[in-house]
């Protein structure tokens, strides 16, 4: 597992997503309700890109933008469908900085 | 140099990207999109209407009565349209690009007009929609094919629309609908009408239509948008086509090609197998038939698959694949699918499909298919495209 820079808290919206390329993955990075959290961006459906969804109940779930399939943003679990997940990653706040791990 | 975390782990600089969400694969192969939904703004469309219609259809729909998917999906205010809306020919070349198409046959946006009482009505928009695409759409773009709209709740104000403009190259096939609200395009009744589409080699379009629940028995008593649209189109398409054969429409028009839309197609073994048992067994009343009494004829000529096979293809969207790998090879191979499915994204509506399916899936769908599939098929299809 590498640490990754991915910038200053102030480059990330609130309750938006972000993508970066991280080695050899794309990963969603979002910022809701004061945590960040990370996913794998590539949805498990038809391949949308989450980091494009919408933060809906209550900050807590990302709903894919191409046919708004849920999933839990601290688990990326699917909201209907339990064996249905989207691969999450280690993120945290250094100070200000914002740092993926994956 | 790589900066340090507080703790002193060494951090690697991440990139900011816009992630492409379709396969570059998908670039690299031939595209023919077969279902794409095309709506200009009624005030564009208005102009072209004839009077009295022009001065008086002030906006569209003429009426509430549909049920949609905002609820379903939990966001108001974008009805269908869920992926944009596609007015003019610049906003349609900007989705093929996004979406890696090469070619695209638009469909009427405007179809709900089937599901009006009034043919002349319908029959004006219609004509409309047709001026519209020749005069400002196919003009920028050979990319830009359609299916043309008629009236087919009235038969012949449809052959008068197809000989009107049918002749046009850029239309590839009429569009019509198949639910509850009219008889099967199958019946002897729309013989007037197809008559014409032979004059110009146009492939019938049979989209589904018609969540309009309180109009269309099948679905009495729905409630939800997945008993509406989810599952219910698949009774009609199976309807429709099943009229198609045992009425003897490709006995009359051997030349006539039919794809269907939205209407599922997992379905087809069963129908298929089903339709051939019945054929051995209960075939008598064939003979009492329109067009089977016409021609002096006791029976269809050929067995009910045969027809599916030779005729009938299947646009793509919405596809469901199963996790089990044998299971989703043994379906498209049950449905004959290499020969038999058309891509189609069905943009913008709310289960848009990209191509990314046929590509994302090598062990089921190898290189040749996957050709086919994209583009193969519809070029065989569609006369004007081969």
């Amino acid at each position: 597992m590498t640490d990754y820079l991915l910038g200053m808290i102030e480059e990330f919206p609130e309750g938006k997503g972000r993508a970066f390329r991280a080695g050899s993955r794309t990963i969603a990075v979002f910022h809701s309700k004061g945590q960040f959290f990370a996913l794998a961006n590539r949805c498990i459906h038809k391949g949308a890109s989450l980091c494009d969804g919408e933060i809906t109940e209550n900050g807590t779930v990302v709903r894919c933008p191409w046919h708004n399939w849920p999933f839990r943003l601290d688990n990326g679990q699917n909201c209907h469908d339990p064996n249905e997940r989207i691969r999450t990653f280690g993120v945290r706040l250094d100070g200000d900085r914002v740092i993926l791990r994956a | 140099m790589n900066e340090t975390s507080h703790s002193g782990f060494e951090l690697q600089k991440a990139e900011s990207v816009s992630p492409d969400p379709i396969n570059p694969k998908i670039r690299a192969i031939e595209v023919i999109d077969t279902d794409f939904h095309f709506t200009p703004k009624w005030d564009t469309l208005r102009a072209y209407l004839q009077e009295p219609f022009k001065s008086l259809l002030f906006h569209f729909p003429l009426g509430s009565m549909e049920y949609n998917p905002e609820p379903a999906n939990e966001k108001p205010g974008i009805g269908q349209d869920t992926h944009g809306t596609a007015s003019t020919a610049t906003d349609v070349l900007r989705v093929l690009d996004q979406f890696g198409t090469d070619i695209v046959i638009l469909n009427p946006g405007y179809n709900r007009p089937q599901a009006i009482f009034n043919e002349p009505v319908i029959a004006a928009i219609a004509a409309a929609h047709n001026d519209y695409l020749i005069r400002e759409v196919f003009p920028a773009s050979d990319r830009i094919k359609a299916a043309l709209m008629v009236c087919h709740r009235d038969p012949k104000m449809a052959a008068d629309e197809i000989r009107r403009v049918g002749h046009h190259r850029q239309f590839v096939s009429v569009f019509t609908s198949f639910s509850a609200l009219f008889e099967s395009i199958g019946t002897a009744k729309y013989d007037v009408m197809l008559d014409a589409m032979a004059e110009h080699d146009l492939v019938l379009t049979a989209h589904s239509e018609g969540w309009f629940n309180h109009f269309t028995p099948l679905w009495t008593g729905s409630r939800t948008w997945i008993e509406l649209f989810g599952n219910a189109p698949a009774g009609n398409c199976m309807a429709h086509l099943a009229a198609m054969i045992c009425q003897g429409m490709f006995d009359k028009y051997p030349r006539q090609k039919v794809i269907f839309q939205e209407g599922g197609y997992w379905w087809l073994p069963d129908f298929m197998l089903r339709l051939d048992d019945f054929f051995m067994s209960s075939s008598g009343d064939i003979a009492l038939v329109e067009r089977k009494l016409a021609a002096g004829e006791r029976n269809l000529r050929r067995l009910p698959s045969e027809y599916v096979l030779e005729h009938v293809r299947f646009s793509t969207q919405p596809i469901t694949i199963p996790k089990n790998r044998k299971h989703f090879s043994w379906m498209l191979e049950l449905c004959h699918a290499e020969d038999l499915f058309c891509f189609s994204s069905d943009w913008p509506h709310q289960t848009m499909d990209p191509a990314n399916w046929v590509v994302e899936n090598p062990d089921c769908i190898g290189e040749d298919m996957q050709k086919k599939l994209l583009s193969g098929n519809a070029r065989k299809l569609y006369a004007r495209l081969s």
